[in-house]
């Protein structure tokens, strides 16, 4: 490639950390066959950089990068009289995280039929029938794993998008089983008993379609046959992070910016050729909340303090704390707080009937909404969600 | 009654404005003052009326006259409730480099947990020495340290993967804030387990309803990580994560554990649901990226933009391009505008302090001609990493990779001194086939 050296410029670039920065440089113009005229960076050699690809921060003296340190406060900190000792029951109640070669799993068993009957009870308000989705919540099933080779380029020639759920995407079973076990049901997390998320993780993989890879189906799992599933997308990840050379993968990537898009040159004349193709918004996303304004006009006290001079009552308290997860979003299904034709219907079950379903459960709400409140209070809640649905 | 006379008078003024400001299709037209009055030759009501009392309010607010500066949320961004959802920081408004507390963007994977810092633990076990447990008091009491970084959620801008979709700063970009955070070191709570020499990876995990965790290497751990408990001077907000919160500066924000409980050390990965079914990026091909820790280099032009227009200069006009630029890499080294999007570029300068892993500002002096522009920002790092075009990103990336994108982004300056999001780039097949994933 035959290069002009011609026109050269002095960037001065702000130093304003002392420490860190190697001067200004003066970095040459190179013209290319093509037209255009670069800079290239100055690359920090690989070697240099951290496992991220980062540049190192530059030690030197008191400072590490542009900021002053004190170097007893490293020399001290093993001799801190700060912390206590872990016990074994402390550990033991928080070591929830479950990985794929299988620590962590607790001892349990749970079915395929179990897990069937608590999805519907415990899932499907959000989740939909069978994982489907559909309600402004994840779906959790169905679309191909060949679709992840998919590129929504262009609707118009029939590209289709990459379906993600758990049997086109997710990589391991284990991070099924953790899920549900520390953050589902979304509302009340960590309600679940281990046999009832084995239960469910085996239900999950069911409706998946996926099975224990000598192809038998899976009718329940436990923690002996549980490593005996291997998901359709195991191998779809990079770079390999789980062998012995799981950190050099990472650099190797991470420290390669070419690899991921990112470039080391600055293209300064004749970037592009020709006319400029510019891309405008064809359907433009609105609907701020609150809406977009940049006005200075007198907002009064109360975008401060929106309840100012109004004290939330217990009923309200538990309302939002609780009941306004399902009851105030349309997409559950329960009925909504202030929907007048929804409540009258349920009312003309009578109000006894009413009450007896909020606190022995009904469908998809748990027993009082999961609260540990009394009967009586929780009557107060009902009589509060109607009072303002009427 | 100072107040009540105020309002009336602000009111009116109000109805003024809103009937002379010209309604274009989503352009934010800014108020200009008022001619009828000169606010000079009138007597203020603040200035006739003594002022409120100094102890109106023992923690201080903004003027009611910012009420519009506030966190916005969109529905398309969050799950069926506003609990696992994300409010956009308005990063049209901000000046500096540091973002106030209650307007740091704010994501939350389980609702916002409101904890008791005497009931909250922070513990650290699994491949050390001697398993620990620090109080919230514990942790504040140790040698502290206090670095100004952003933190980024890797989905910013993740609507403009097919082509730009919102006609906002606030919410192209708004899943950034930068603030002073203090805290301790990491490296002084795994000294004080003693760290196995077969530990590798640390599980990092949030005590709020979602547990969310995340695996970290240990080579991070020991190096810019720090578990936080003031953001700004005081103590983090419990949408930031109070009492405690995983600080790993330039990494993804997720990564940045919020209501931070349990620090595990371990010889392999965990692979937690954000590191395989979410913040992973689908590339062509049908394999998606694993563990993509650092935010790249970015930027974008704040001023102007959608909400911060240019409909108030006149041709031969002097005004301040201004901009953010970021990397999660390093320093910023320098940033170059084009304004013929991106044909042409020239340097801009940087401006303020310059510090790793954190919002930096650059500044361009220019003379308005009214004529179009196609206005945008490239930024370069100390590790020489340039911000690509939107078709060198695809070309490597694809579509459908949802996170890291930090492409250049473009303002589309109308001769009215409108702004409006484009993109500079070829339809989406020809860059394709170019790099040679679809036939």
């Amino acid at each position: 490639m035959r290069k002009f050296r011609h026109i050269i410029t002095t960037l001065s670039i702000a130093a304003i950390a002392v420490v860190t920065s190697s001067a200004s440089a003066s970095e040459k113009m190179v013209k290319l066959k093509d037209g255009r005229v670069i800079i290239k960076t100055h690359v920090l050699p690989f070697k240099k950089k951290n496992i991220d690809g980062s540049a190192p921060y530059k030690r030197h003296g008191e400072y590490v990068g542009p900021y002053r340190i004190n170097p007893q406060a490293e020399k001290v900190a093993k001799k801190l009289p700060y912390g206590q000792k872990a016990t074994k029951e402390e550990i033991k109640a928080w070591d929830i995280d479950v990985r794929p070669d299988g620590l962590g799993l607790p001892v349990g068993k749970g079915t395929v039929d179990e897990g069937e009957a608590l999805y519907e009870k415990k899932c499907q308000m959000c989740h939909g029938d069978f994982g489907t989705g559909g309600k402004g919540f994840p779906p959790l099933a169905g679309g191909d794993h060949d679709s992840l080779k998919n590129q929504l380029l262009d609707p118009n020639a029939g590209d289709e998008p990459p379906v993600r759920t758990i049997g086109t995407y997710w990589p391991y079973a284990s991070t099924i089983f953790w899920y549900v076990k520390s953050g589902m049901p979304f509302p009340h997390p960590m309600t679940l008993t281990d046999d009832e998320t084995y239960a469910l993780t085996a239900y999950l993989l069911n409706v998946n379609d996926i099975t224990f890879k000598n192809g038998d189906d899976i009718e329940y799992l436990d923690n002996k046959n549980f490593l005996n599933v291997v998901m359709p997308n195991h191998d779809g990840f990079y770079p390999d992070v789980d062998g012995p050379h799981a950190k050099q993968n990472i650099k190797n990537l991470l420290a390669h910016p070419e690899k991921y898009g990112d470039v080391t040159y600055r293209c300064m004349k004749n970037c592009i050729k020709g006319k400029v193709p510019v891309v405008h918004i064809t359907n433009e996303l609105k609907g701020f909340n609150p809406p977009m304004s940049t006005k200075r006009d007198w907002g009064g006290m109360n975008w401060i303090l929106p309840n100012a001079g109004h004290k939330e009552s217990f009923e309200e308290k538990v309302y939002n704390k609780v009941c306004s997860a399902c009851h105030s979003n349309k997409a559950i299904g329960a009925p909504m707080i202030g929907d007048k034709e929804a409540w009258a219907k349920v009312l003309k079950k009578g109000i006894d009937k009413v009450y007896e379903n909020a606190i022995k459960g009904v469908g998809a709400m748990p027993p009082k909404g999961g609260t540990n409140l009394s009967d009586e209070d929780f009557k107060k809640v009902v009589d509060y969600i109607i009072s303002k649905s009427k | 009654m100072a107040k009540k006379l105020s309002r009336r008078s602000f009111l009116k003024k109000t109805m003024a404005y809103s009937a002379t400001a010209v309604a274009a299709a989503t352009a934010l037209v800014p108020e200009k003052a008022a001619a009828k009055e000169d606010p000079i030759l009138k007597k203020q009501p603040w200035e006739v009326n003594a002022g409120d009392p100094v102890d109106i309010h023992p923690y201080g607010f903004p003027s009611p006259y910012e009420h519009n500066v506030v966190r916005r949320t969109h529905e398309l961004l969050s799950s069926g409730d506003k609990r696992a959802s994300v409010a956009m920081c308005p990063i049209h408004e901000l000046d500096g480099i540091i973002t106030p507390n209650g307007l740091f963007f704010t994501r939350t994977h389980g609702g916002i947990a409101q904890i008791d810092p005497n009931e909250h633990r922070l513990m650290i076990h699994g491949l050390v020495e001697k398993p620990l447990v620090f109080t919230v008091e514990d942790l504040k009491k140790m040698p502290s340290e206090s670095r100004i970084h952003f933190i980024e959620c890797p989905a910013n801008s993740s609507t403009a993967w097919r082509g730009p979709q919102f006609n906002s700063l606030q919410f192209i970009k708004g899943m950034m804030s930068c603030a002073e955070w203090t805290g301790v070191p990491v490296r002084y709570l795994l000294e004080m387990a003693g760290v196995k020499p077969e530990a590798k990876w640390v599980l990092a995990e949030g005590g709020d309803s979602s547990h969310m965790a995340r695996t970290l290497p240990i080579e991070k751990m020991l190096d810019d990580a720090m578990v936080v408990y003031a953001q700004n001077g005081e103590a983090l907000r419990p949408e930031q994560g109070y009492p405690l919160r995983l600080l790993v500066p330039g990494w993804e924000g997720n990564l940045n554990v919020k209501w931070l409980r349990r620090l595990k050390l371990g010889d392999k990965p965990w692979h937690a649901k954000e590191e395989t079914s979410k913040y992973t990026m689908l590339t062509p091909g049908g394999k998606a990226i694993q563990y993509f820790w650092p935010m790249e280099v970015n930027s974008v032009i704040t001023n102007p933009c959608p909400e911060k227009p240019w409909t108030h200069l006149k041709k031969g006009d002097i005004v301040e391009i201004e901009g953010l630029a970021w990397s999660g890499q390093g320093t910023i080294k320098g940033v170059d505008i084009s304004f013929d999007g991106g044909k042409n570029w020239v340097p801009a300068k940087l401006k303020g302090l310059v510090l790793p892993k954190a919002w930096t500002r650059f500044s361009y002096i220019y003379k308005w001609e009214g004529k179009p522009l196609l206005l945008c920002s490239r930024a370069y790092d100390e590790t020489g990493t340039v911000q690509p075009t939107v078709g060198q990103e695809i070309a490597k990336m694809g579509v459908e990779a949802i996170y890291h994108r930090n492409a250049i982004i473009t303002w589309e300056v109308k001769a009215n001194g409108e702004v409006n999001h484009v993109e500079i780039r070829k339809p989406l097949v020809d860059i394709a086939k170019e790099a040679g994933w679809r036939k």
